[in-house]
């Protein structure tokens, strides 16, 4: 089911009133409509893909209660690689097997020997990747006696398939969800009416800013040989307001649905294209799986304090998992490479840690022209790297680049579907220029004292996103396909 | 939780007024005139009725009759025209219709339009049986292959359209889907204006098993269109009737329309600049006054 499909508008009051008004009395029925409510959720898409939910729901369950009761180190370990297994089993098998058998055969036949290879027509299972990780942080949380075991198993299944961050994260820690899912929920108007605001102005950003620049993007990517480098910029710089906007109105939409149901989810995007440099970038997009990275592999393999190259080594190897987590494609890890080449002279420099906990652009100081510079390189950093996210393969991120750089002409690009090119540059300075305005709290964008302007930005949110929906584009979010 | 509630009810009430204005103040729809069923038991609008198009560019009259545009002067020579939403042309000013083009193109004759969107051709025969007490010299009946699909119970039973049941060898009259309904929808712009604009969504893909799709398929359906002709031949006068195919009909229908002896002016638009507007695919202006060109061609 999507966030920005009309089942969700009749799911989602229909969930919240039953959890409110009939559930609300006892944990256990509140848990148990959770697991019933977001098993439905998933299954609307294919309720095949609900067993690997459950298996993973359940094998991470026992292992948690035995790694806690077991003390021998050598079982331990073993109970910790079973998880290990299954999870990634699936998630390999599920999203990495053609691309294995693929380079396989591919290497071979670099080196001479022909072997044969069977494709498998797989289905990706939406948000295997977000779960399956959310799973893991819990096994090894309690492997790490991080974390006591639940004995709660109707809790533990919703801590993994809570259905707001099911499909397409935050990916949770279980010591941030499962405390949350143990205790009673009790109703809070403060929570919920943020919760119904951050869902409106997430299905802007969904809707407004990154469904109406699909139809370009994939217009421009698709005839890169047919379009002037202007053109190439443009589709660029399109994508990534594009995929911000999609992924990270997909956050809004599920931390403010979990803040309708008295659950808070952590911060999953920070204004990211504020950011001064790829190390602060970092720490404000995709901040669940940043921060999932850092926990479970740079800092196990030694962090920063280990010797300079191991540091790096460590960085680099970091980013390229990142990377190859995003999709079965050298294009992502060729992603994750180039974002590791401008993370690491920070690192050396000792300049990654420079703009923690600190606001951009606050006021007209001697600093603002070296912030607002920074800024803007990181931006064209990241957007450059976005080429590679975006393209089908390496072949056409070459493609991209040469014809970008080496054939430099400019034509006025029209819109595919005919519509007036303004209106988008209208939307998106308004947008940038909204986003610098709120930047202090990414969980609250209508932060505003005078009610009547608070009214004001609602309707003009909504107007907005009714404006801009367009039936004809596929609606769907960029991130299921990870 | 009671305040929560009557918040939200408060912001929704306020703004549904809100989106009512701005709905009507920048006709963000057109208005759609009231039908009735005819002692005939034809769908017609009400007669003397006028209404906005979307973006209130322009007003749109129903006439005396209940048909969309204006009345000719006189009725003799007369030819008239008889369509669906094409010749109805809600989307373009009063000038655009095509009986004045075509007056303009061959004054010799006199036209009357007798339209309403979703017209299927057995129904465009029905209204053309009623027009017969005018004396018309021809009627032209402006279609494509889904007037002739939706004629059919047994391709496609449509409760709303007026078809054939072959099986009965009977017109099944088509009746009022959910007028009551339709009233508030069309009056409450703004919720209408919603309507339209998520329309699609509301519609889930019904799965379909591979035996239907065979079934379905077009010229599957040439046994079921020569049985719809064998009927149109004994109960309307079919002499009189001239079939307009827009440019978008299938190639193979339009053959086959020709190869039953009917009087068919296939309309050609590949030498033209698009005779449809941006974001539908109804004729504009320029497009209609094409269509009328061909058509006057072959009244001569």
């Amino acid at each position: 089911m999507l966030f920005n499909s009309l089942e969700f508008f009749v799911f989602l009051p229909l969930v919240f009133f039953i959890y409110w008004f009939l559930t609300f009395k006892s944990l256990r029925v509140q848990n148990v409509f959770i697991v019933i409510a977001s098993y439905l959720f998933y299954g609307w898409w294919d309720w095949r893909f609900l067993s690997l939910i459950a298996i993973s729901t359940v094998v991470d369950y026992y292992i948690g209660i035995n790694l806690y009761k077991e003390k021998r180190e050598s079982k331990r370990k073993l109970l910790l690689w079973g998880s290990l297994v299954i999870n990634i089993g699936f998630l390999g098998f599920f999203k990495y097997y053609n691309f294995f058998a693929e380079n396989f055969v591919q290497a071979f036949s670099f080196f001479g020997n022909t072997i044969s290879s069977r494709s498998l027509n797989i289905i990706l299972p939406v948000g295997i990747s977000f779960y399956t990780f959310q799973t893991l942080s819990y096994t090894i949380d309690v492997y790490r006696s991080k974390l006591e075991p639940t004995k709660d198993f109707i809790g533990f299944a919703a801590f993994v398939a809570f259905f707001p961050q099911l499909v397409a994260g935050p990916i949770e820690r279980a010591s941030n969800l499962l405390p949350q899912l143990q205790k009673r929920r009790t109703f809070n108007y403060k929570q919920a009416s943020g919760g119904l605001k951050l869902i409106t102005w997430g299905l802007f950003k969904k809707v407004a800013i990154a469904d109406s620049l699909a139809p370009m993007v994939d217009d421009i990517f698709s005839n890169v040989g047919t379009y002037p480098s202007s053109t190439l910029f443009l589709g660029v710089i399109f994508f990534g307001f594009q995929i911000y906007g999609d992924f990270s109105g997909y956050s809004d939409i599920a931390i403010g649905t979990s803040k309708l149901l008295g659950i808070e989810l952590m911060s999953n995007f920070k204004f990211p294209y504020f950011s001064r440099n790829i190390a602060e970038f970092w720490r404000r997009w995709h901040i669940s799986l940043s921060t999932w990275f850092r926990d479970y592999i740079y800092i196990p393999l030694g962090g920063s304090k280990s010797s300079l190259k191991t540091v790096i080594r460590n960085i680099l190897l970091v980013f390229l998992i990142s990377g190859f987590w995003h999709g079965a494609n050298w294009t992502f890890i060729a992603w994750g490479a180039i974002h590791a080449l401008f993370f690491i002279p920070l690192l050396i420099s000792g300049r990654n840690r420079k703009f923690l906990n600190s606001f951009v652009l606050m006021g007209l100081n001697k600093s603002t022209l070296k912030e607002m510079l920074g800024i803007l390189t990181t931006f064209v950093v990241v957007t450059l790297s976005w080429v590679f996210f975006r393209a089908e393969s390496l072949t056409h991120a070459a493609h991209y680049f040469k014809k970008m750089f080496f054939d430099m002409s400019f034509r006025v690009y029209n819109h595919p579907l005919g519509y007036r090119m303004v209106d988008y540059f209208i939307l998106l300075l308004l947008f940038v220029l909204y986003e610098y305005v709120i930047r202090k709290d990414e969980r609250n964008p209508y932060k505003f004292k005078s009610k009547p302007l608070r009214f004001i930005l609602y309707t003009l949110t909504i107007f907005g996103t009714i404006l801009f929906y367009d039936s004809g584009v596929d609606r769907s979010f960029i991130y299921f396909q990870f | 939780m009671k305040k929560f509630v009557k918040h939200i009810v408060y912001f929704l009430a306020l703004g549904l007024i809100l989106g009512e204005i701005i709905a009507r103040f920048f006709f963000l729809t057109s208005s759609i005139p009231e039908r009735r069923i005819d002692e005939f038991g034809i769908q017609r609008y009400i007669p003397n009725q006028e209404g906005y198009s979307k973006g209130g560019t322009h007003k749109w009259y129903i006439n005396s009759k209940g048909w969309p545009g204006k009345l000719p002067e006189n009725y003799d020579n007369l030819i008239t025209i008889i369509g669906d939403s094409f010749i109805e042309n809600f989307m373009n000013p009063d000038s655009c219709h095509q009986m004045n083009f075509l007056k303009e193109l061959a004054p010799e004759f006199n036209f009357t339009e007798a339209s309403r969107s979703g017209v299927s051709f057995i129904e465009a025969l029905e209204i053309s049986k009623q027009l017969d007490s005018l004396k018309p010299k021809v009627h032209l009946i402006y279609i494509n292959e889904t007037d002739f699909e939706e004629s059919i119970v047994q391709i496609n039973s449509l409760t709303d359209i007026t078809q054939l049941d072959l099986k009965k060898n009977k017109i099944v009259y088509g009746k009022m889907k959910a007028p009551g309904v339709k009233k508030i929808l069309y009056n409450w712009k703004f919720i209408f204006y919603l309507y339209r604009r998520f329309q699609s969504s509301f519609k889930l893909p019904k799965p379909t098993k591979s035996t239907e799709i065979t079934q379905n398929s077009f010229t599957n359906h040439f046994d079921y269109f020569e049985d719809l002709i064998d009927y149109c031949r004994k109960n309307y006068n079919l002499k009189k009737v001239v079939i307009v195919l827009r440019p978008d009909t299938d190639k193979q229908f339009s053959a086959f329309l020709q190869r039953q002896d009917l009087n068919v002016i296939q309309l050609d638009d590949s030498r033209d600049a698009d005779w449809s507007f941006e974001h539908d695919h109804h004729w504009t202006c320029y497009g209609h006054q094409k269509a009328a060109e061909q058509v006057s061609e072959y009244l001569k």
